[in-house]
Protein backbone atom coordinates (compact mmCIF):
# COMPACT_ATOMS: atom_id res chain seq x y z
CA UNK A 1 0.00 0.00 0.00
CA UNK A 2 2.52 2.73 1.37
CA UNK A 3 5.51 1.19 0.35
CA UNK A 4 5.42 2.79 -2.94
CA UNK A 5 6.60 6.34 -1.68
CA UNK A 6 9.07 5.17 0.48
CA UNK A 7 12.74 4.02 -0.78
CA UNK A 8 13.10 0.52 -0.92
CA UNK A 9 15.83 -0.40 1.64
CA UNK A 10 18.52 -2.49 0.77
CA UNK A 11 19.64 -6.14 2.37
CA UNK A 12 21.82 -4.53 4.76
CA UNK A 13 19.84 -1.82 5.79
CA UNK A 14 16.91 -4.33 6.56
CA UNK A 15 19.66 -6.60 8.73
CA UNK A 16 20.42 -3.45 10.35
CA UNK A 17 16.71 -2.37 11.39
CA UNK A 18 15.98 -6.04 12.16
CA UNK A 19 19.35 -5.68 14.84
CA UNK A 20 17.99 -2.42 16.19
CA UNK A 21 14.50 -4.04 16.69
CA UNK A 22 16.25 -7.37 17.98
CA UNK A 23 17.79 -4.62 20.91
CA UNK A 24 14.90 -3.40 21.49
CA UNK A 25 12.55 -6.51 22.36
CA UNK A 26 15.98 -7.64 24.43
CA UNK A 27 15.27 -4.71 26.33
CA UNK A 28 11.66 -5.52 27.56
CA UNK A 29 12.76 -8.20 29.30
CA UNK A 30 14.92 -5.76 31.79
CA UNK A 31 13.94 -3.81 34.89
CA UNK A 32 11.89 -0.33 33.61
CA UNK A 33 14.76 1.45 34.78
CA UNK A 34 17.64 -0.37 33.15
CA UNK A 35 15.68 -0.81 30.05
CA UNK A 36 15.37 3.10 29.89
CA UNK A 37 18.72 3.48 29.60
CA UNK A 38 19.84 0.27 27.30
CA UNK A 39 16.93 2.12 24.94
CA UNK A 40 18.59 5.48 24.91
CA UNK A 41 22.32 3.68 23.98
CA UNK A 42 21.16 1.17 21.46
CA UNK A 43 19.38 4.25 20.15
CA UNK A 44 22.05 6.60 20.59
CA UNK A 45 24.61 4.31 18.95
CA UNK A 46 22.36 3.40 16.26
CA UNK A 47 21.68 7.18 15.19
CA UNK A 48 25.40 7.78 15.52
CA UNK A 49 26.45 5.19 13.38
CA UNK A 50 23.73 5.61 10.77
CA UNK A 51 25.06 9.22 10.36
CA UNK A 52 28.38 9.07 10.53
CA UNK A 53 29.32 5.81 8.63
CA UNK A 54 29.18 6.35 5.06
CA UNK A 55 26.45 4.01 3.48
CA UNK A 56 29.08 2.73 0.96
CA UNK A 57 31.30 1.42 3.40
CA UNK A 58 30.21 -1.90 3.32
CA UNK A 59 32.69 -3.77 5.46
CA UNK A 60 32.57 -1.44 8.32
CA UNK A 61 28.72 -1.64 8.80
CA UNK A 62 28.73 -5.51 7.99
CA UNK A 63 31.39 -5.67 10.84
CA UNK A 64 29.39 -3.54 12.51
CA UNK A 65 26.09 -5.70 12.38
CA UNK A 66 28.60 -8.88 13.52
CA UNK A 67 29.39 -7.02 17.17
CA UNK A 68 26.08 -5.55 17.15
CA UNK A 69 24.76 -9.43 16.83
CA UNK A 70 26.96 -10.48 19.59
CA UNK A 71 26.40 -8.00 21.74
CA UNK A 72 22.82 -8.61 21.55
CA UNK A 73 23.41 -12.21 22.33
CA UNK A 74 25.20 -11.10 25.88
CA UNK A 75 22.10 -8.86 26.67
CA UNK A 76 19.64 -11.30 25.86
CA UNK A 77 21.21 -13.88 28.49
CA UNK A 78 18.97 -13.01 31.50
CA UNK A 79 22.28 -12.76 33.36
CA UNK A 80 22.60 -9.54 31.71
CA UNK A 81 20.87 -6.80 33.57
CA UNK A 82 22.33 -3.70 31.96
CA UNK A 83 24.30 -1.60 29.21
CA UNK A 84 26.88 1.07 29.81
CA UNK A 85 28.95 3.26 27.33
CA UNK A 86 31.95 4.16 27.52
CA UNK A 87 32.47 7.84 26.03
CA UNK A 88 35.42 6.67 23.93
CA UNK A 89 33.56 7.39 20.99
CA UNK A 90 33.20 4.12 19.07
CA UNK A 91 33.27 1.70 21.97
CA UNK A 92 29.77 0.37 23.59
CA UNK A 93 30.71 -2.19 26.44
CA UNK A 94 28.25 -4.94 28.02
CA UNK A 95 28.69 -5.28 31.36
CA UNK A 96 29.90 -9.01 30.94
CA UNK A 97 28.19 -9.58 35.11
CA UNK A 98 26.90 -7.67 37.03
CA UNK B 1 -53.04 50.95 -6.52
CA UNK B 2 -52.00 49.22 -9.78
CA UNK B 3 -48.66 50.71 -8.95
CA UNK B 4 -48.16 50.12 -5.22
CA UNK B 5 -49.78 46.48 -6.22
CA UNK B 6 -46.75 46.08 -8.76
CA UNK B 7 -44.35 47.48 -6.73
CA UNK B 8 -44.60 45.12 -3.61
CA UNK B 9 -44.00 42.09 -5.72
CA UNK B 10 -41.25 44.26 -6.92
CA UNK B 11 -40.05 44.26 -3.87
CA UNK B 12 -40.63 40.63 -2.59
CA UNK B 13 -38.63 39.83 -6.04
CA UNK B 14 -35.73 41.76 -4.58
CA UNK B 15 -35.81 40.23 -1.25
CA UNK B 16 -35.83 36.71 -2.51
CA UNK B 17 -33.32 37.03 -5.32
CA UNK B 18 -30.28 38.94 -2.17
CA UNK B 19 -31.30 35.83 -0.30
CA UNK B 20 -30.31 33.71 -2.79
CA UNK B 21 -28.01 35.50 -3.35
CA UNK B 22 -26.49 35.09 0.17
CA UNK B 23 -26.83 31.74 -0.03
CA UNK B 24 -25.18 31.72 -3.22
CA UNK B 25 -22.24 33.48 -1.28
CA UNK B 26 -22.27 31.22 1.79
CA UNK B 27 -21.65 28.22 -0.46
CA UNK B 28 -19.34 30.40 -2.55
CA UNK B 29 -17.18 31.21 1.02
CA UNK B 30 -17.48 27.53 1.98
CA UNK B 31 -16.29 26.14 -1.47
CA UNK B 32 -13.76 28.45 -1.10
CA UNK B 33 -12.31 27.30 2.10
CA UNK B 34 -11.40 24.19 0.05
CA UNK B 35 -9.37 25.70 -2.79
CA UNK B 36 -7.64 22.01 -2.54
CA UNK B 37 -10.91 20.22 -3.31
CA UNK B 38 -11.77 22.15 -6.38
CA UNK B 39 -8.50 21.94 -8.05
CA UNK B 40 -8.73 18.35 -7.47
CA UNK B 41 -11.71 17.74 -9.23
CA UNK B 42 -11.23 14.90 -10.63
CA UNK B 43 -10.70 13.08 -7.60
CA UNK B 44 -13.02 15.76 -5.21
CA UNK B 45 -14.60 12.37 -3.44
CA UNK B 46 -11.04 11.65 -1.86
CA UNK B 47 -10.34 15.12 -1.49
CA UNK B 48 -13.37 16.12 0.49
CA UNK B 49 -13.29 13.40 2.77
CA UNK B 50 -9.62 14.40 4.02
CA UNK B 51 -11.53 18.17 5.01
CA UNK B 52 -14.27 17.96 7.13
CA UNK B 53 -14.21 14.80 9.66
CA UNK B 54 -10.52 13.58 9.05
CA UNK B 55 -10.66 10.28 10.74
CA UNK B 56 -14.20 8.63 10.51
CA UNK B 57 -14.80 8.59 6.69
CA UNK B 58 -11.42 7.02 6.13
CA UNK B 59 -12.17 4.73 8.79
CA UNK B 60 -15.25 3.45 7.78
CA UNK B 61 -13.64 1.28 5.30
CA UNK B 62 -11.65 -0.59 7.81
CA UNK B 63 -9.96 0.42 11.35
CA UNK B 64 -12.04 2.18 14.01
CA UNK B 65 -11.31 5.16 14.56
CA UNK B 66 -10.36 4.34 18.79
CA UNK B 67 -7.15 2.35 16.71
CA UNK B 68 -6.37 4.97 14.11
CA UNK B 69 -6.44 7.50 17.52
CA UNK B 70 -4.55 5.36 19.63
CA UNK B 71 -1.65 5.16 16.68
CA UNK B 72 -1.67 8.92 15.75
CA UNK B 73 -1.03 9.04 19.70
CA UNK B 74 1.93 7.03 19.45
CA UNK B 75 3.39 8.50 16.51
CA UNK B 76 3.05 11.84 18.12
CA UNK B 77 4.54 10.61 21.50
CA UNK B 78 7.37 8.55 19.52
CA UNK B 79 8.57 11.51 17.58
CA UNK B 80 7.84 13.88 20.33
CA UNK B 81 5.41 15.71 17.78
CA UNK B 82 3.71 19.16 19.29
CA UNK B 83 0.17 18.62 20.56
CA UNK B 84 -1.26 20.62 17.93
CA UNK B 85 0.31 19.21 15.11
CA UNK B 86 -2.27 17.14 12.89
CA UNK B 87 -1.71 13.26 12.40
CA UNK B 88 -4.61 11.36 10.65
CA UNK B 89 -4.72 8.34 9.24
CA UNK B 90 -3.16 9.18 5.56
CA UNK B 91 -0.24 10.66 7.63
CA UNK B 92 3.28 9.29 6.09
CA UNK B 93 5.58 8.39 9.05
CA UNK B 94 8.19 9.64 6.37
CA UNK B 95 6.19 12.97 5.63
CA UNK B 96 6.13 13.67 9.51
CA UNK B 97 9.81 13.38 10.23
CA UNK B 98 10.62 9.68 10.96
CA UNK B 99 13.78 7.64 9.57
CA UNK B 100 13.09 4.03 9.04
CA UNK B 101 15.17 4.17 13.12
CA UNK B 102 11.90 5.83 14.40
CA UNK B 103 10.01 3.81 12.54
CA UNK B 104 11.19 0.29 14.09
CA UNK B 105 10.97 2.36 17.57
CA UNK B 106 7.30 3.82 16.49
CA UNK B 107 6.02 0.03 15.63
CA UNK B 108 7.51 -1.76 18.70
CA UNK B 109 5.34 1.06 20.36
CA UNK B 110 2.29 -0.59 18.64
CA UNK B 111 2.96 -3.74 19.70
CA UNK B 112 3.11 -3.13 23.22
CA UNK B 113 0.23 -0.66 23.57
CA UNK B 114 -1.90 -3.41 21.73
CA UNK B 115 -0.34 -6.35 23.19
CA UNK B 116 0.39 -8.04 19.50
CA UNK B 117 3.50 -9.37 17.76
CA UNK B 118 4.20 -7.60 14.12
CA UNK B 119 6.14 -9.74 11.96
CA UNK B 120 9.46 -8.10 10.51
CA UNK B 121 8.33 -8.40 7.02
CA UNK B 122 5.24 -6.61 7.57
CA UNK B 123 6.44 -4.36 10.35
CA UNK B 124 8.90 -3.07 7.15
CA UNK B 125 6.05 -2.02 4.66
CA UNK B 126 4.08 0.23 6.93
CA UNK B 127 4.46 3.73 5.55
CA UNK B 128 1.45 5.27 6.98
CA UNK B 129 -0.82 5.41 10.07
CA UNK B 130 -3.46 3.57 7.85
CA UNK B 131 -1.33 0.89 7.40
CA UNK B 132 -0.46 0.86 11.00
CA UNK B 133 -3.87 0.83 12.13
CA UNK B 134 -5.04 -1.96 8.97
CA UNK B 135 -2.22 -4.32 10.37
CA UNK B 136 -3.54 -3.93 14.42
CA UNK B 137 -6.79 -4.26 13.16
CA UNK B 138 -5.77 -7.89 11.36
CA UNK B 139 -3.67 -8.74 14.33
CA UNK B 140 -5.95 -8.74 16.77
CA UNK B 141 -8.38 -10.15 15.31
CA UNK B 142 -5.97 -13.13 14.64
CA UNK B 143 -6.12 -13.54 18.43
Amino acid sequence: MGASSSPKLSGMQKQVLSLYRGFLRAARSKSAEDRHKIESIVSGEFRRNSKQVDRKNFLYIEYLLRRGQKQLDQLKSPDTVGLSSLNVSVSETIDPKP
Amino acid sequence: MAATAGASPLISMHSRPSHSFQHGLTTLRVSGLKPVSLCYYGRSNLSFRMRPPPVRLQVSCAPKPETVEKVCNIVKKQLALPDDSTVTGESKFAALGADSLDTVEIVMGLEEEFGISVEEESAQSIATVQDAADLIEKLIEKK
